[in-house]
């Protein structure tokens, strides 16, 4: 099979598979959540003015009316509008999504060009207390739970060391011309640090400790055995031949990982006070915003499903033996 | 002389007998009894409250089955379905709920349908008289006496049991700011507060920070109370209520009833929108007229009575009321806000306005500079406003935060000078315990409350509310749940609003005994296992 029509045959596959997360979706989050109008009560609403808002929302409409509304919509595009803000949902998701990924990115850099490295590192001293001290501390981080280490480190280097912001992605007021504006100075970067350093610290774990197993695995093979007859040196073994091989797996977990990120660590986002897209996921399921929810959560999925798409095809290069099917 | 004699009174001792023994089975127990709260996660206070409660009234005989709920669902099925036993909810005690018409209105049997603020479906007709008597009486002291005479009424028949009032804590920091502003119902965050703060070090912009982001800044499409507290910053209304919670004309020069249905109102002289326009009657007429004309429900109540509002000249507004309304000139001026004509007349779908799009120009006394969703919103001080002598702060900035966690640590750091609401009950240690942060015990003429569904069961009996009242530890909960900081539950207008408070109505103090005559005065009886029986039939 050629490589074109396999994409081709993943691509539709994907695309079959948004169109079910976004029924899913749909009925999900309309049937499961409570109505948005409700809280309104609180507000002072009579039942005439509520019922005006659910008409405002198309909320009274049958539900497979909505259904096919939303579809016709969607496939031009066109997200809706959030219940809560009023505002067309992709300029909200977009905004967040920006503020995400780069806390995102920044975190799982880390820990893979950390965790990487460190991995096949431990895995040359397997056996010896650095190897167990590496493990435990993987494990550590990893167990720890985010909001724990996020308020720590805000606690410690924050509020008693006064050395760094405890909140936020930047000092308050700021003015921006645009995103990369906002991003691209000291006090953003000074900002991203904490919340960053606790999602890497949490995410290393992974890549240390899979690239170390999987080292220790291709060790074992026999064309390492042929490069030490061969004479090569145990460090140009370590990098240049086992590293390469073990690199599969962990390459596959990063995608993954990117993919997940989509839906920000809510933990983190909550405790930095950071606008990304997991806080604002968190607000719209409370607030019964039923298209800002679709839209973020089908965000995710699409990211989930192209990225699992790309390592698919990555893996391809990366591993010969591997072909198309 | 056996049969003569004997039989037949032997017939009726049986008679007799078989008889109350059918009586004495046809008495069921009270059926069980749900009682609906939030989830301990939303609100520990009323999750704890209804534990309380259940424990008390399992020892009058009753099953009791508290169901914590999460919070759109428990006001789904309390408001719209009205599908519940009895329910713990609250009121938020905000300045335009201090006019009594909208708590009595609680009670009211015209607001008892599906989705109506009556859920538990009281009916008396005296009360509804007594409540239609005070809605249009213009002679304040007059319409007080009414509305003692309503909370006198409705008491005894026990249809709701308030709780408590819970007092607001928050919290400034004490050596950035002064003559910070308390009120009732608002806490530090009122319209008065960033008018009234003093900066006692070189940073002029007050900060306040909260987890409450408002919906959007659309005068005609936020029905978010956070996202008013915001825009009645920087709009402006004819009256404002002080920080007393009195009526005071503030864009009024003077504000007259003409006669029962017709207010004249004057515009004060220099009045202008911060994009430099003249404020004229014209706006005036023109934001009442375009508020009624919109698909925005939010005023609704207030707009209710007016039939037109006409501009007769530059300054002077005419208000032609269908019926006469005491709250009108009191309330309903105090909350639209006065919106530019020569902007907003050229918007015909304002419900709809893309967020870059929304008008920010207003009147008051402080300008929009700018909003980052998620993070900050900025106002600065409109020198140009008949106020600002008195204004000494250079700009407001309200800080959004994740949680109250992030709120607090910014308090502490000195990020920000002050909560917007509560703290949560962890925090009030901590602040007393900090010597920059002084920590302020609001008192709010909310209430949280207890309603029984009247149209179930044994709730729809006087004696039954009655004991079931007399059963609630309110003490205990203000002292224990609340840590002092509230008060026991009485009327549904709250002592703090003292005027229109009625202080000699019927306590219901704690009382198992009391409980338990009621319930006896009023036919039940316990059975072999101590469970409350209906009383008989007939």
């Amino acid at each position: 099979m050629s490589r074109s029509s396999y994409l081709l045959r993943r691509a539709i596959q994907a695309l079959a598979a948004l169109f079910v997360i976004a029924t899913l979706l749909f009925f999900l989050f309309r049937l499961g959540l409570p109505d948005p109008t409700t809280a309104l009560v609180a507000e002072g609403l009579n039942p005439e003015q509520r019922e005006m808002v659910r008409r405002s929302f198309g909320l009274d409409q049958p539900l497979w009316r909505q259904y096919l509304i939303f579809l016709q919509n969607a496939v031009q595009g066109d997200f809706g509008f959030s219940f809560h803000y009023r505002a067309p949902v992709a300029g909200i998701i977009w905004e967040r999504l920006a503020n995400t990924m780069v806390l995102m990115v920044t975190a799982i850099v880390i820990a893979y060009l950390i965790g990487v490295p460190l991995g096949a590192w431990l895995s040359w001293r397997r056996g010896t207390r650095t190897d167990t001290s590496g493990i435990i501390l993987g494990l550590m981080f990893r167990s720890a739970p985010m909001f724990w280490t996020g308020m720590m480190a805000i606690l410690v280097f924050g509020v008693f060391l006064g050395l760094m912001p405890t909140s936020g992605m930047r000092t308050l007021p700021y003015s921006a011309d645009g995103f990369f504006d906002k991003i691209f100075t000291v006090d953003f970067l000074v900002h991203l640090i904490m919340p960053a350093l606790v999602v890497a610290l949490y995410y290393l774990g992974s890549p240390l400790l899979i690239m170390r197993n999987t080292m220790l695995e291709v060790y074992g093979e026999d064309f390492i055995e042929m490069a030490r007859a061969k004479g090569l040196s145990e460090r140009r073994i370590l990098y240049n031949h086992a590293a390469r091989n073990a690199l599969l797996p962990v390459v596959t977990q990063l995608a993954v990982t990117i993919g997940l990120a989509a839906g920000g660590q809510v933990v983190v986002e909550v405790v930095f006070s950071w606008p990304g897209l997991g806080r604002e996921i968190l607000q719209a399921v409370r607030t019964s915003d039923f298209p800002l929810a679709q839209a973020s959560f089908l965000v995710m999925a699409a990211f989930v499903i192209t990225l699992n798409l790309l390592v698919d095809i990555l893996y391809t290069t990366l591993d010969p033996r591997v072909g198309f099917k | 002389m056996i049969v003569r004699y004997i039989a037949p009174r032997a017939a009726l001792a049986f008679l007799m007998v078989s008889v109350s023994a059918v009586a004495i089975s046809a008495q069921e127990r009270v059926p069980e009894i749900y009682l609906d709260t939030t989830t301990e996660a939303y609100d520990p206070i009323r999750y704890e409250a209804a534990y309380i409660i259940a424990e008390a009234w399992e020892q009058l005989g009753l099953s009791v089955s508290v169901r914590p709920t999460e919070f759109s669902t428990l006001l789904g099925r309390f408001y719209d379905e009205q599908d519940f036993d009895a329910t713990v909810v609250g009121w938020s005690g905000r300045v335009d709920r201090l006019d009594p018409q909208f708590f009595l209105g609680t009670l009211d049997s015209r607001q008892s349908d599906l989705g109506g603020n009556n859920p538990g479906g009281y009916s008396n007709p005296d009360y509804d008289a007594l409540y239609d008597a005070q809605s249009q009486e213009f002679d304040v002291d007059a319409r007080a006496d009414l509305v003692h005479a309503a909370q006198d009424l409705y008491i005894p028949d026990a249809p709701v049991a308030i709780l408590f009032y819970r007092d607001e804590v928050v919290s400034y920091n004490n050596t950035t700011f002064d003559d910070m502003l308390v009120m009732a119902g608002e806490g530090l965050y009122s319209e008065w507060g960033p008018m009234q703060a003093t900066p006692l070090t070189d940073r002029t912009i007050l900060r306040i920070g909260g987890p409450q982001e408002p919906d959007n800044v659309n005068p005609l499409a936020s029905t978010s109370v956070w996202g008013w507290k915001w825009m009645r910053l920087y709009y402006d209304r004819l009256v404002r209520l002080s920080p007393d919670v009195e009526p005071i004309n503030w864009m009024a020069e003077s504000v007259e009833a003409i006669d029962e249905t017709t207010i004249e109102v004057v515009l004060r002289e220099g009045l202008a929108f911060h994009d430099g326009e003249p404020v004229t009657a014209e706006d005036v007429a023109f934001t009442f007229g375009y508020y009624a004309e919109q698909d925005y429900s939010y005023f609704d109540a207030y707009l209710a009575p007016v039939e037109s509002v006409v501009a007769t000249d530059e300054r002077t507004v005419v208000f032609n009321l269908s019926e006469p309304s005491a709250v009108f000139a009191t309330v309903a001026l105090s909350q639209i806000p006065i919106l530019p004509a020569h902007i907003w007349s050229e918007i015909d779908n304002p419900g709809e306005l893309a967020p870059e799009d929304i008008p920010v120009i207003g009147s008051g006394p402080f300008v929009f500079e700018g909003y980052n969703r998620g993070e900050i919103k900025s106002l600065s001080t409109n020198r140009n406003h008949f106020h600002s002598d008195e204004i000494a702060v250079d700009g407001v900035e309200f800080i959004i935060y994740a949680d109250m966690e992030g709120v607090f640590t910014g308090l502490q750091t000195g990020a920000i000078d002050m909560t917007a609401w509560r703290m949560e009950v962890g925090q009030i240690p901590l602040a007393d315990d900090d010597p920059a942060l002084t920590v302020v015990s609001v008192p709010d003429f909310g209430y949280y409350h207890t309603t029984f569904n009247t149209r179930r069961h044994a709730f729809g009996d006087v004696a039954f509310r009655r004991a079931l009242t007399y059963a609630m530890d309110r003490e205990r909960m203000v002292n224990v749940l609340l840590d002092g900081r509230g008060e026991v539950g009485s009327s549904v207008i709250a002592p703090v609003n003292a005027f229109w408070n009625n202080p000699f109505v019927e306590m219901f103090d704690f009382d198992m005994d009391a409980a338990r005559a009621e319930l006896e005065a009023g036919g039940y009886s316990w059975d072999d296992e101590g469970r409350l029986l209906m009383p008989a039939e007939g």
